[in-house]
């Protein structure tokens, strides 16, 4: 039960959703940039949440199936084939043994989740099969998937799915409340953020922003207007999270992603909210968009709803 | 603080020199509340309860660590001529004293260590390199650190231990902890590849 990896793609990798309780020896979380994508992949599968996926980019790999399988692929849209017909995404598919799956184009965002039923056989490091690509340890021997490469199936057999083929408008219809407006990613303000000029907290909230291809799942750089502090600072480094946005010293900022670097010492100016976590793994490089500041309160309201989301979608593909 | 005293939502803590980041599931604390207030609001309540229960705080002393370092940093020159000091001098200041270990971040095993003569003090660099070598030893500020492994970075580097500071094969993968003394050692570049783990 497995498949075989015929192009690798760019940085491929097995991911779940993160290990905890390293970061006091600098091991941060890891896990899938887009954690809803990663979870809803998996519910269509009737996988747990935190089942290992794989996570995908653009050019993005050709996988052989060597079995039958179920499987979902969700994030954004690259345009999956399964011997050279393009298939929807966001729903659970059957696939034969012998299929060739490939992806022709990327349409929209720059991360896609390849589920299968009982998850891809990963190795666990530090409680979690998360791919810690720095020390090559977890997921597929540490490492990005290259050619030739095997992927078991977790599991040997497949139990049929509720959904299969149907394309799942249900949750087509829930994505709009994660990943619109894509031109707005909500923050809250950071420990640092009134070491700002006036003029830059205006300019952080007005101007457009787009992330540069100097990004990858440690952190996003971004591009702009420069952003100033008041007066140059030297920090005493403490803690930062994923989303938390660093302030560089030439006036660019640097959104941390799910592989981040557990402390800084960049002043934090910001941090983007975790329910717009998913939305920003997925803006490409290049594409502008604005910062929005929220209360606490609010974040806390739209990590909730989120929530609400992926337990609507859990039910709605739970046999009935 | 909290290791014997958790809440429920709590996941992890990240101490540091003069902080303490607390890491929580927001919906498992506001589901466990009764009160209409954030989750980040209700961990900020059992934080302060817990620092007002904490009478005293002992500062245990670490073990001692020697650390041997070739002083051949890329930005050795640099640090010494900001300061008119000359890189010898340099290296002498940097070995002449012990360093408590603050805290344990930013990378895996990365030991934050203090506090630096101020007559070798250096701001990071402007813009941070985008691969830093294992093993490389720099200054940030007052601060002191060795890169356990390879990194983009900002710290300004002196030199190269060839001793490995994370194994991720050990059962403890950290060689210093917060709390150990580390006093750096100079070596010469024939000692440094007797004895380069790398």
């Amino acid at each position: 039960m497995s498949i075989k990896v015929i192009k690798p793609g760019i940085a491929s990798t097995l991911q779940d959703a993160g290990r905890a309780g390293f970061r006091n020896i600098g091991i941060g979380s890891g896990g899938a940039m887009d954690l809803f994508a990663m979870m809803a992949a998996n519910y269509l599968c009737s996988n747990d949440a935190y089942t290992v996926v794989m996570e995908i980019n653009f050019p993005a790999p050709e996988l052989l199936f060597q079995q039958n399988a179920y499987i979902s692929i969700t994030g954004g849209n690259f345009e999956p084939m399964i011997n050279e017909t393009i298939v929807p995404t966001w729903t659970s598919l059957f696939v034969k043994k012998d299929s060739l799956l490939k992806f022709k184009q990327p349409i929209s965002g720059v991360k896609m989740y390849l589920a299968i039923q009982g998850g891809w056989k990963a190795e666990k490091w530090l409680n979690s099969s998360s791919t810690h690509l720095k020390l090559q340890a977890g997921g597929y021997s540490g490492r990005t998937l290259q050619k030739e490469d095997v992927i078991e199936f977790a599991i040997t057999n497949s139990t049929p799915i509720k959904n299969e083929i149907i394309p799942h408008q249900f949750v087509r219809n829930q994505l709009e409340k994660i990943y619109q407006p894509a031109n707005v990613i909500r923050c809250i303000k950071g420990v640092e953020w009134e070491l700002l000029e006036e003029t830059s907290k205006q300019v952080f909230v007005q101007n457009d922003f787009y992330v540069s291809h100097q990004s990858d799942r440690m952190g996003y750089r971004l591009k702009g207007s420069p952003i100033l502090l008041q007066h140059p600072t030297n920090l005493i480094s403490s803690a930062v999270d994923t989303g938390t946005i660093q302030l560089l010293p030439e006036g660019n900022m640097i959104i941390l992603m799910a592989d981040h670097q557990t402390t800084g010492g960049y002043p934090r100016i910001a941090s983007v909210i975790k329910a717009d976590l998913p939305k920003l793994a997925q803006v490409k490089p290049g594409q502008p968009f604005n910062f929005a500041l929220v209360s606490l309160k609010d974040a806390e309201t739209a990590m909730i709803e989120m929530q609400q989301v992926l337990t609507k979608i859990k039910t709605a593909c739970q046999p009935t | 603080m909290f290791e014997n005293f958790p809440f429920i939502g709590l996941i992890e803590t990240v101490p540091a020199y003069n902080s303490l980041a607390i890491f929580f599931d927001a919906l498992i604390v506001k589901n466990n509340q009764s009160v209409d207030i954030t989750a980040f609001e209700a961990v900020k309540l059992f934080a302060e309860k817990r620092i007002n229960e904490i009478e005293t705080t002992l500062l245990l002393p670490g073990k001692t660590v020697h650390i041997p370092v070739y002083y051949n940093g890329e930005d050795l020159q640099e640090v010494a001529s900001q300061h008119q000091l000359s890189e010898q001098e340099v290296i002498s200041i940097h070995t002449s004293q012990t360093y408590r270990v603050f805290m344990i971040g930013f990378l895996p095993g990365f030991a934050y260590m203090g506090s630096l003569d101020e007559r070798i003090a250096t701001p990071r660099l402007p813009s941070p390199r985008a691969n830093v070598k294992a093993g490389s030893v720099g200054i940030a500020g007052f601060q002191t650190g060795i890169y356990s492994i390879p990194s983009p970075g900002g710290w300004q580097i002196i030199g190269q231990t060839p001793i490995k500071i994370f194994d991720k094969t050990k059962t403890n993968p950290c060689l210093l902890k917060a709390g150990d003394v580390v006093e750096f050692k100079s070596i010469t570049k024939s000692e440094f590849d007797k004895t380069n783990e790398y």
